[in-house]
């Protein structure tokens, strides 16, 4: 009954749920640094989806579908940051709205511009290619587990570290934590707190971006109403989770993922889905309870 | 002193007016551009909308019904925000809430109609209170943020409401996931002969008034705006604050719950899959919108269920998707959150001042 837990392709479809996820907890990881709480996550994904499976369908190329879904997530990023930055709106309340915006936005341009209310699918929309490592054999037990997956999938780990070394090792990285830190300080030592808070608003805009497409284009080819379904929330505790260290949000995120890659097994052993689908979120809450009671005691021995 | 003091008051509050005035106004012209972008006329897709929403007196029965759900639910999260208590959980509050009074709907029987609303109501308060409190609860001895765990907890509440009404309590043979219909003398009766006007608007009506008294008349109002303005203040003056700020969570929920008891038994008149097409998040809104006061929670309430007429009426004489009035509410909010018009008005701008002091004494 359980023997699904050895099975490869169970971990298989972890990685792979794991991805946008994964993209969307290293976006809030900016935000996070820059001492913003981005609830926009959810919403930033979602556009970026559609905007990705329409740009790819009208383009006919993934490529295409990329770029404009990136595109996308840097517009309403830097909305975000013109609202909670420079109009001083209060991130909580514009985190909302864009979410909000979101759903009703991509519900709205699917019948505009498609003619269609739940989803939009179509032949013509072309997924993100599914590329192997060429230094790793197809038939390892490695090569069965990683290999085969979209491109973003790959990119995904590649950002990890990149992120790692930009967040620990450069000026800007120092700029970026110094700014959550300590504004009044960063600012008084000639820092322009504004700026790196756009700078993380935008960079967390492309990060949703290429999770959102990649939730379009990376496994499903098609548009959903609502397809993101709490992950970005589910990102934003992997955040919380790795305190916007990219190595713990990846563990996190792969964690949640794992949670969900198991609900699916469940369900072919006769456990009624909707028991099964509530698995992730339930298994978050648990976890973020669990890593917030340790840094709240950690707060209160202090 | 005090008259200046008034004044202020005055100003302050005719100044959120002519923000909400404003923030509608440059809504509606984006709004128009969307139109326009569509290819369709701005001035006859508006026109539909308010002959929609206000045109005869079956349209403005029409937004008032549609407007209750946003109101109670506007309630609902107006409560928690005085408190400085976050609850994204609305809407899965609303699904638990819904379930419980059709289940008391559907098999309680034998009891006198007031009564039997009443019970079906209270239920649904009750579970959604004991639904919501917890993760308050949570955040007080944990501090998990309860911003994150009520959002999680919507999808929870739903696909468990949904695993409820698909199996055990599924009527059988129904196309859909639905309780069997609850019995009629659970219905809330009806305001109007035609259309789904129901007495779940004067209830929600009379609990914009009666939150409104308890929050600014009354003691347990009074510690929760205490808590609300000053934590600490409010601990060292004896509040018990984590058990007030997770009643606040519980009430809120309450409300949540009898926005979804009041959907069931006034106008669906059983739990069906999917019975909210996010009330509880336009809640949110409303909530947010009207500044926190219960009071203003009803003309913000009737102005979404307005836009909801209304872009229903617009896609019918237009080719515009009635989806447009969501887009619209949350660029309402966006300018509203922004205070993109009245800068002065912003309080930010004094402590950026002090700290633009601080920070550059010699330019100040």
């Amino acid at each position: 009954m359980l023997e699904f837990l050895l099975k490869i392709t169970t971990y298989r479809a972890a990685l792979r749920i794991m991805t946008p996820i994964l993209l969307a907890a290293l976006g809030g990881a900016f935000s996070h640094y820059a001492g913003i709480l981005n609830i926009a996550l959810e919403g930033q994904m979602l556009l970026s989806a559609f905007i990705a499976v329409a740009a790819s369908y009208y383009f006919g190329s993934a490529l295409w579908g990329v770029v404009a879904g990136v595109a996308c997530g840097i517009v309403v990023g830097l909305l975000f940051g013109l609202f909670v930055i420079t109009f001083k709106a209060d991130e909580f309340i514009v985190g909302t709205a864009i979410n909000i915006l979101a759903v009703g936005g991509t519900t709205f341009l699917m019948r505009a511009w498609f003619n269609v209310k739940a989803s939009f699918s179509d032949p013509g929309i072309v997924p993100l290619p599914e590329i192997s490592l060429p230094f790793i054999s197809n038939s390892s037990f490695l090569g069965q587990l990683i290999n085969g997956q979209s491109s973003l999938v790959y990119l995904s780990w590649l950002l990890v570290i990149a992120l790692y070394v930009l967040f620990y090792h450069t000026p800007f990285g120092f700029h970026l934590r110094a700014t959550g830190e300590h504004p009044e300080a960063f600012e008084s030592a000639g820092g322009n707190v504004a700026l790196i808070r756009y700078i993380a608003s935008i960079s967390c805009g492309a990060m949703c971006g290429l999770a959102g497409t990649h939730l379009a284009l990376g496994y499903l080819t098609q548009f959903v109403l609502n397809m993101t379904a709490g992950r970005g929330f589910i990102s934003l505790s992997a955040t919380i989770f790795g305190n916007g260290n990219p190595l713990i949000v990846a563990l996190a995120s792969f964690l949640f993922a794992l949670a969900e890659s198991f609900s699916i097994r469940f369900q072919s052993i006769g456990i009624p889905p909707y028991f099964v689908l509530m698995i992730p979120y339930i298994f978050t809450i648990i976890v973020l309870v669990i890593i917030s009671a340790r840094r709240h005691t950690n707060e209160l021995m202090e | 002193m005090s008259v200046k003091k008034r004044l202020q008051d005055v100003f302050e509050q005719t100044g959120s007016l002519r923000r909400a005035i404003v923030s509608i106004l440059l809504a509606m012209v984006i709004g128009a551009l969307i139109v326009y972008l569509q290819g369709d006329n701005p001035l006859v897709a508006y026109t539909a909308l308010f002959r929609s929403a206000f045109g005869s007196r079956a349209s403005v029965f029409q937004t008032l019904a549609n407007s209750t759900p946003l109101i109670v639910t506007g309630i609902a999260a107006a409560i928690t925000f005085r408190t400085g208590v976050v609850n994204l959980g609305v809407e899965g509050q609303l699904y638990m809430g819904g379930l419980a009074a059709a289940l008391v709907g559907v098999y309680l029987e034998g009891v006198p109609s007031f009564l039997h609303v009443f019970l079906a109501l209270l239920a649904g308060c009750v579970v959604s209170f004991i639904w919501a409190a917890p993760f308050q609860w949570l955040r007080v001895q944990f501090g998990a943020n309860e911003l994150v765990t009520t959002t999680l907890s919507n999808y929870v509440a739903i696909l468990l409401t949904t695993y409820l009404v698909a199996y055990p309590f599924m009527k059988p043979g129904a196309p859909l996931a639905m309780t069997k219909n609850v019995l009629p003398s659970a219905y809330l009766p009806r305001l109007v002969s035609q259309g789904r006007l129901n007495l779940g608007f004067i209830i929600g009506a009379v609990l914009c008034v009666f939150v409104w008294y308890v929050i600014n008349r009354s003691s347990l109002g009074f510690e929760f705006r205490m808590i609300g303005a000053n934590k600490r203040f409010s601990h060292y003056v004896g509040i018990r604050v984590k058990r007030m700020q997770v009643l606040a969570m519980g009430l809120s929920g309450a409300a949540a719950g009898l926005a979804g008891a009041i959907e069931v038994l006034g106008t669906q008149h059983r739990f069906i899959q999917n019975i909210s097409p996010g009330y509880g998040w336009v809640g949110v809104l409303v909530a947010l919108m009207a500044s926190n006061n219960p009071i203003a929670v009803l003309p913000v309430g009737i102005l979404f269920g307005a836009l909801k007429t209304g872009g229903l009426g617009m896609e019918a004489a237009t080719n515009v998707p009635s989806e447009l009035s969501d887009v619209l509410q949350a660029i309402i909010i966006l300018f509203f959150a922004a205070n993109v018009v009245f800068p002065s008005l912003r309080k930010e701008s004094v402590l950026k001042k002090k700290h633009a002091e601080i920070a550059h004494p010699e330019e100040v």
